[in-house]
């Protein structure tokens, strides 16, 4: 059977019956996003696969189409590809490419981050290393620039110097070990780490540090590239106009479950790594049909408008969430943009304290409503908002309905006063049915 | 075919867009392919090629039963492996039924690249030993890690071989250090790796894993001998280590015999990891590692969760199925062991008519020509092999030359390799080696012994 390595999303199975067409979020990183299964990018991947499936050492249209397509989306700096099967495997090229360019070795990371699997990306991953083999001599970790819950909150005047000088402290005491500093890796987005939306200014301020240092910029779009933030295709455009990073990966919503993955990088950066005189030979990366797949979902997310749809549903969401903030003492803050959305639970207002236990509850109870949710943060207390782009402003509706009621429902239940907070019993991670009302009983 | 940009503008697109470190085949004179179907590849205007490189294309490019499964699931679902769901088992399921008992519990990724590095994790958690012993001129992939353990990439780099990477000598008995004439290679051989552990564990060094890629491709078509990978085993389990077997390129039944390359060498050989990949999903990405139920215990006490966004999806399993299915119901087992026989024997004909052949090896449809200016000095010949595959392709057959000395014509084509494309090649081959050698003049005279009985008329007579 499949590795134990592997955990189930929820502890007992679960399968809908034939009868049920339940409605369904899919805001956990699942890949998908112009939605599942969507008749374009389906047909797309099928007639290629009928014609030519190969691999990038004969030359094809596809590919350097795709290439160009990318290449459209992205300052003009950034006009050099590298296609892969996986997030992860464009994070180790990366790093390669950063490694290469530079000469140096070391790497600085936020707190928290997540950015792969690969032996490589464990050690540059907090949010994994700190539970398996610790943190290496080269690894360098920066606070996360957290707003709500970091070191420089909302009420600091000017939290993006704040946490850039942060990143500056970090470089400066690296280089008294007489180290040196290949690149600055974080997710434009960092989601794992809680669904966090660096302040605007952080990253050209981060970047200034580390170019002077002689490292390079790498942005991680996996999570959150190909206008999931509404505004512009790609999150790193929230920092600034002239804001342009050294190496973007892009992942995950790339080809809508197909595997797909790309590195996008300067000229330079492609040169250096050439010189080596070593090959990079990815076996299936960019593969006619894996670039047909691709060249589907950006014509999809032009020909269904779906960056100004994750605008507009987004602020949608934020809107009514923003309501549930003032009814629920249990969420201490919403924050996102586009369709990239965290709601933070905390059991206390003035600690912040993580909402942990309650936050795993709520995502069963909604699982029994048919939505299917997830959380993250290092206080496993961040409901993740993160779902296909036709996510519709009546699905919002719908979710937020959803989460209301069984927020009132607990609240209700566990009779506190300002804040929740769950009683022993009810402290479980799936509290016995009969214990508390069944949802369709509640009025409201 | 409507072709979207010209050769011209194809090539000047990728100059321009793609990292210029990924290579085209043919450097001086590209192809581009736009179709292909079984062993056939076609360009841009129309022509055919017969592949005798794709061994990804394992089933046949474009095999319509696999093509059919991907759509069909497609338009269903696909997504992670975090929700249930039966694809993902049932592959599982009849992978494991294709190998040893002991090796039961699956770890789908997207390549081989991920398979292999996984596989180390999972070697070092096992006993938290941190040292890898390798095989020279192996390949294992391009992630940080593997470049780290294969000599083929870090010889070439400028990168330097690590101090917990240990490099052993390929056991290749026609240019490796035992030869075909040594009483007992396997041993030999194996007594290299013995030494390196001896050596490592003087120096407080522990051995997480020793691997190998069942066959060598990359290091140039490398069988090894019989009984060599049981003494390796011995020897570094006895040394708390696990043995990998590296069957991304050479496994489903290349060999003909066997399902996995590994298996030629006896029932009593069980590797404790293997990694597939490449001919696994007839192209889609696809890739898998396999282990003991121990080794991924010890994986999952760490707690840590292990994660592929897409390993295991419903489509890559079911296009992982669609191939095992059609690999069954072709026999294309058979078909390589036929084919692959005819093909041997032919190229052994061809050897004993052209001294620029130095050895013949292979196995099933995985067949190595060792290209050599001199007999006795077996040095390879590698200009000589660059230009045949040039003269190859303007005849239309497509095959690579490999190896550390790039003089090793490989030949490893989809599975549904017929004996009259086998003939087609060879005879090609035949006409391109007879001109070189014609070219090359009096060479070929010399190096033969004065009393050498002649079995075949040289050439030109």
């Amino acid at each position: 059977g499949a590795g134990p390595g592997r955990s189930a999303r929820f502890s007992a199975p679960w399968r809908p019956t034939g009868a049920e067409r339940p409605r369904r979020c899919w805001p956990c990183g699942g890949g998908c996003s112009v939605g599942h299964c969507h008749p374009l990018v389906v047909q797309a991947a099928h007639e290629q696969n009928q014609v030519l499936n190969t691999n990038s050492r004969y030359l094809h249209d596809n590919i350097v189409d795709y290439a160009q397509r990318l290449s459209e989306t992205l300052p003009e700096k950034l006009c050099v590809f590298y296609f892969l099967n996986s997030g992860s495997e464009a994070n180790d090229l990366a790093l390669r490419l950063a490694r290469q360019y530079t000469g140096h070795w070391d790497v600085v990371v936020l707190d928290h981050a997540y950015h792969g699997h690969l032996s490589s990306l464990i050690d540059i991953s907090p949010y994994k290393f700190r539970g398996l083999d610790g943190q290496k001599e080269w690894v360098h970790v920066a606070p996360l620039p957290d707003t709500y819950r970091g070191p420089y909150r909302e009420d600091h005047p000017n939290p993006a110097v704040a946490y850039a000088s942060e990143v500056k402290r970090v470089v400066s005491s690296v280089q008294e070990k007489g180290r040196k500093i290949a690149a600055f890796f974080a997710e434009s987005l960092p989601s794992v780490g809680g669904q966090i939306i660096p302040p605007a200014g952080y990253f050209p301020e981060v970047a200034e540090h580390v170019r002077r240092a002689g490292g390079v910029f790498v942005a991680d779009e996996i999570q959150v590239g190909f206008g999931r933030v509404g505004k512009h295709f790609w999150a790193f455009q929230l920092q600034g106009e002239d804001f342009v990073p050294d190496i973007v990966t892009m992942g995950k919503s790339i080809g809508n479950g197909h595997p797909v993955a790309c590195v996008a990088t300067t000229q330079a950066v492609a040169r250096a790594f050439e010189a080596t005189g070593v090959e990079y030979f990815n076996t299936f990366g960019g593969s006619p049909v894996s670039c047909a797949v691709g060249l589907a979902v950006l014509d999809v997310l032009e020909k269904e408008q779906l960056q100004a749809h994750a605008a507009c549903v987004g602020s949608f969401l934020m809107e009514l969430l923003g309501q549930q903030k003032a009814k629920h003492p249990i969420i201490g803050d919403i924050r996102g943009v586009g369709l990239f959305v965290g709601v933070d639970l905390i059991k206390d207002k003035a600690t912040r304290t993580p909402a942990t236990e309650e936050a795993d509850y709520l995502v069963s109870r909604l699982k029994e409503n048919y939505i299917l949710l997830s959380t993250d943060g290092p206080g496993r207390n961040v409901l993740k908002f993160k779902p296909p782009m036709c996510f519709s402003l009546d699905n919002a509706q719908h979710v937020v309905a959803k989460l209301d009621a069984i927020l009132t429902d607990m609240e209700e239940k566990m009779r506190s006063c300002e804040t929740l907070r769950l009683q022993p019993e009810a402290a479980l991670l799936s509290p016995p049915l009969e214990k508390m009302k069944h949802p369709t009983q509640i009025h409201y | 075919m409507c072709e979207l940009y010209s050769k011209q503008d194809t090539l000047a697109l990728r100059r321009k867009h793609i990292g210029p470190s990924c290579k085209v085949l043919y450097a001086a004179d590209p192809i581009k392919i736009v179709r292909a179907q079984r062993q056939y590849m076609f360009d841009e205007k129309g022509e055919r090629y017969l592949d005798c490189i794709n061994n990804v294309a394992h089933v046949g490019h474009c095999h319509p039963e696999v093509v059919k499964a991907a759509l069909k699931q497609m338009e269903v679902l696909n997504t992670n492996s975090r929700f249930l769901h039966d694809n993902i088992v049932e592959y599982a399921k009849r992978l494991a039924a294709t190998l040893p008992e002991q090796l039961s519990v699956c770890y789908f990724t997207n390549s081989g690249s991920e398979a292999n590095d996984l596989a180390l994790r999972l070697a070092r958690q096992f006993r938290g030993h941190q040292d890898v012993i390798t095989l020279d001129h192996a390949y294992h992939g391009h992630l940080s890690s593997l470049i780290e353990i294969s000599p083929y990439k870090f010889r070439k780099g400028k990168d330097v071989k690590k101090e917990f990477v240990h490099v052993a000598p390929t056991p290749d008995i026609y240019r490796g250090k035992y030869r075909e004439n040594h009483a007992d290679p396997a041993s030999a051989y194996a007594d290299e790796v013995k030494k390196i552990i001896e050596e490592a564990q003087n120096r407080g060094r522990k051995i997480a894993a020793f691997i190998a890629e069942s066959m060598q491709s990359c290091g140039g078509q490398i069988i090894p001998p019989a009984g060599y990978f049981q003494k390796v085993a011995e020897y570094v389990r006895g040394a708390g280590g696990v043995v990998i077997a590296d069957e991304v390129q050479v496994g489903f039944g290349r060999v003909g015999k066997h399902f996995w390359s590994f298996q030629m060498h006896g029932k009593d050989f069980v590797p404790d990891i293997v990694t597939m990949g490449k001919p696994m999903g007839n192209g889609h990405p696809i890739a898998c590692v396999v282990t003991t139920k121990e080794i991924a215990e010890a994986f999952s006490s760490s707690g840590m969760e292990y994660f592929n966004t897409y390993g295991g999806n419903p489509v890559s399993s079911a296009v992982g199925l669609a191939v095992l299915d059609v690999i069954e119901n072709e026999d294309l087992q058979g078909n390589a062991t036929r084919v692959g026989t005819y093909l041997t024997e032919l190229l052994n004909r061809q050897k004993a008519k052209h001294t620029l052949i130095g050895d013949v090896r292979g196995v099933g449809l995985f067949v190595g020509i060792d290209l050599v200016k001199d007999r006795q000095k077996r040095t390879p010949a590698t200009a000589e092999a660059q230009h045949v595959i040039y003269k190859m392709k303007e005849n239309r057959v497509l095959l690579s030359a490999d190896g550390p000395h790039r003089n090793v014509l490989k030949i490893k084509p989809p599975m549904c390799f017929t004996k009259e494309d086998a003939k087609f090649m060879v005879d090609q081959l035949d006409g391109v080696l007879t001109v070189l050698e014609e070219a090359i003049g009096a060479q070929t005279e010399s190096v033969v012994p004065e009393n050498t009985p002649c079995r075949t008329k040289p050439p030109g007579t």
